[in-house]
């Protein structure tokens, strides 16, 4: 009768290095982890891998007296079990996916004190000072700054993102977002542009990814807590890119 | 028929070798191939925060996997490689600095706290006094180099976190192994079936009946068995409360001196997340929680939770598992508070 915990854990690590392999093989392990763990990842996968396969050529061996688990040790082992089971399962069957408007929502848009301000009031009001490269990131760091409609006259906002219902006014006002990664996703951030657009969903789905093009006004919303929008821009809907998140 | 034993059995062990590299391979094969098959097709059609849970879960595996994988190996280099009285004979005689340099002793052995619960019940069985074992199991975690790295990655030095994090599990170590010291019989704290286990592996330098490579591979499977599930539930927890708990409790929650730490400790204790990648988990909630918050769970997690209570109880008896983690607690608790005065 083999000895079905011992193979558990190797099984767990076997599954979860090959699916990481394949994610980085595919170009998709960016969608889960940064690009400057990648390298780790893969690297300790591949070792994995190889341990497991080593591991696997069970031989003979002595055991240390083990102590049987008490019956709440017992209920607690199963849970864990089939929760792992069905985690990795979930790993190799569902296609790789990006965090969508619902984690955006529960977590803010732009509500994150550790962003950084990628550019400042000072340089964007210089007489030379261009729109034409500033990212979504910019945008937002910007918002989080000011929200003085005189700073932005004249400027045009450009951006690519997903759609994000605002949570105050859903019916009128979504953001043009993205998320900002440090590490994981599990550390992703909302950034985005506040867009006034009566009845948006009409024409657009949540979790649309759009290209947007349109100035700030003074934000028509009645119930929404951003003072300015962009209002009547260009919003063109676009397919998602191979780099949705912003990586610091 | 001995020596047809003697003849026969290496061919069965050979061929059992063979036969686990195939299936192990043919298994690795298969999740390849369907990866592949499967990498554009939406089997099922998930609401979002379900397939947001499905994206965390999965990018805190990926992400500890690698670390994970390293402790074991480490850990494994360390019970069947290195020889104990290597380890034994460096430490002074004295006993208060014995357990000094034993709480630093991480830094050689940088395996997280699930990999240090069988090393600890190695080093009790080749010498250490019961003590001694705990001060290695409670500072390990913490004072390890790849500990301090990644929680330096995350934090740099805002707030002192880090510092707070690698001072306060040195003293809560040596603290630890100072008060179970004056134990009068510190066998007793160790359940009956271990200390009988180590009574009979005294004075044993890894007598077991196969090679060092074939005790290597075992031991991989065996740590491996007890991590891995445990790691896949932490990461499905941490991915769980991230959709599930609405940001405004959270803010609450954090915003409080008192309540940012009891409600981080009381997180630490039941997602049992490994310390080598905790930092990575509790960076989203830093910008919600005050850092006093942040460094007793930094503190707490990787000495007490629902998973280590679990691995040490096959170690220490209950009795002794309710005093360390009502020790441990306190002085979490207390560098926290002190952190959110200062910071």
């Amino acid at each position: 009768m083999p000895d079905l915990k011992r193979y558990q854990g190797l099984a767990l690590i076997g599954v979860m290095s090959a699916s990481t392999l394949w994610l980085a093989a595919t170009g998709q392990l960016e969608l889960y982890v940064a690009p400057k763990h990648a390298i780790f990842a893969v690297v300790m996968s591949s070792l994995g891998l190889a341990a497991v396969l080593v591991s696997a050529m069970r031989v003979t061996v002595h055991h240390h007296a083990e102590v049987r688990p008490r019956m709440l040790g017992r209920v607690a082992a199963g849970v864990g079990g089939t929760v792992a089971a069905l985690v990795t399962a979930a790993m190799v069957l569902l296609p790789p996916a990006t965090l969508t408007s619902a984690t955006a929502a529960q977590r803010d848009v732009n509500s994150t004190a550790a962003l950084t301000d990628t550019t400042t009031l000072d340089e964007q009001s210089a007489p030379d000072a261009s729109t034409a490269n500033l990212s979504l990131l910019d945008w937002a760091s910007l918002l989080r700054q000011t929200s003085d409609l005189g700073f932005y006259e004249g400027k045009t906002v450009q951006a690519t993102g997903f759609i994000t219902p605002d949570s105050d006014d859903p019916g009128n006002m979504f953001y043009v977002s993205r998320f900002y990664i440090s590490h994981c996703a599990i550390d992703a951030q909302a950034v985005g542009v506040p867009v006034y657009m009566p009845n948006w969903d009409d024409t657009y789905d949540a979790d649309e990814w759009v290209d947007l093009e349109g100035e700030f006004a003074v934000n028509a919303s009645t119930s929404s807590s951003q003072g300015i929008a962009v209002a009547a821009g260009a919003i063109e809907p676009v397919p998602q890119p191979t780099d949705p998140y912003i990586y610091k | 028929m001995t020596d047809l034993l003697t003849r026969t059995r290496p061919k069965v062990a050979r061929r059992a070798q063979r036969i686990g590299l195939l299936v192990a391979a043919g298994v690795l094969t298969a999740v390849f191939l369907v990866r592949t098959l499967t990498g554009d097709i939406a089997l099922v059609d998930l609401p979002n925060a379900a397939q947001d849970l499905v994206t965390l879960t999965v990018s805190v595996m990926i992400e500890s996997l690698g670390f994970v994988i390293l402790g074991i190996l480490i850990s494994v280099l360390v019970q069947v490689w290195i020889p104990d009285r290597w380890i034994v004979k460096v430490l002074p005689r004295n006993a208060a600095a014995r357990r000094v340099v034993i709480s630093v002793l991480g830094v050689l052995l940088p395996v997280c706290e699930c990999g240090n619960v069988p090393l600890s019940r190695g080093l009790v069985a080749k010498g250490f006094s019961v003590p001694e074992a705990m001060t290695f199991l409670v500072a390990a975690p913490i004072v390890n180099p790849v500990t301090i790295l990644t929680t330096y990655q995350v934090f740099g030095f805002t707030d002192g976190i880090l510092v707070a994090r690698i001072v306060g599990g040195f003293l809560i170590a040596n603290l630890i192994g100072w008060l179970f010291s004056q134990h009068p019989a510190p066998g007793a704290l160790l359940t009956e079936k271990f200390a009988a286990d180590c009574a009979l592996t005294a004075g044993d330098d890894h007598d077991h009946s196969g090679s060092k490579w074939q005790e290597s591979r075992d031991l991989f499977a065996r740590e491996a068995a007890a991590v891995m599930p445990a790691l896949v539930l932490g990461a499905f927890i941490a991915g769980l409360v991230q959709v599930a708990v609405p940001r405004s409790v959270l803010v609450t929650l954090g915003s409080n001196p008192v309540w940012s730490v009891l409600a981080l400790m009381a997180l630490a204790f039941v997602i049992s997340i490994c310390s080598n990648i905790d930092a990575f988990f509790i960076l989203p909630f830093a910008t919600t929680f005050m850092p006093g918050g942040v460094v007793a769970f930094l503190l707490f997690g990787p000495i007490i939770d629902i998973k280590m209570l679990a691995m040490m109880r096959t170690t220490f008896t209950t009795k002794t598992l309710v005093q360390i983690t009502t020790v441990v607690a306190l002085m979490s608790a207390t560098i926290g508070f002190m952190v959110n005065f200062y910071a």
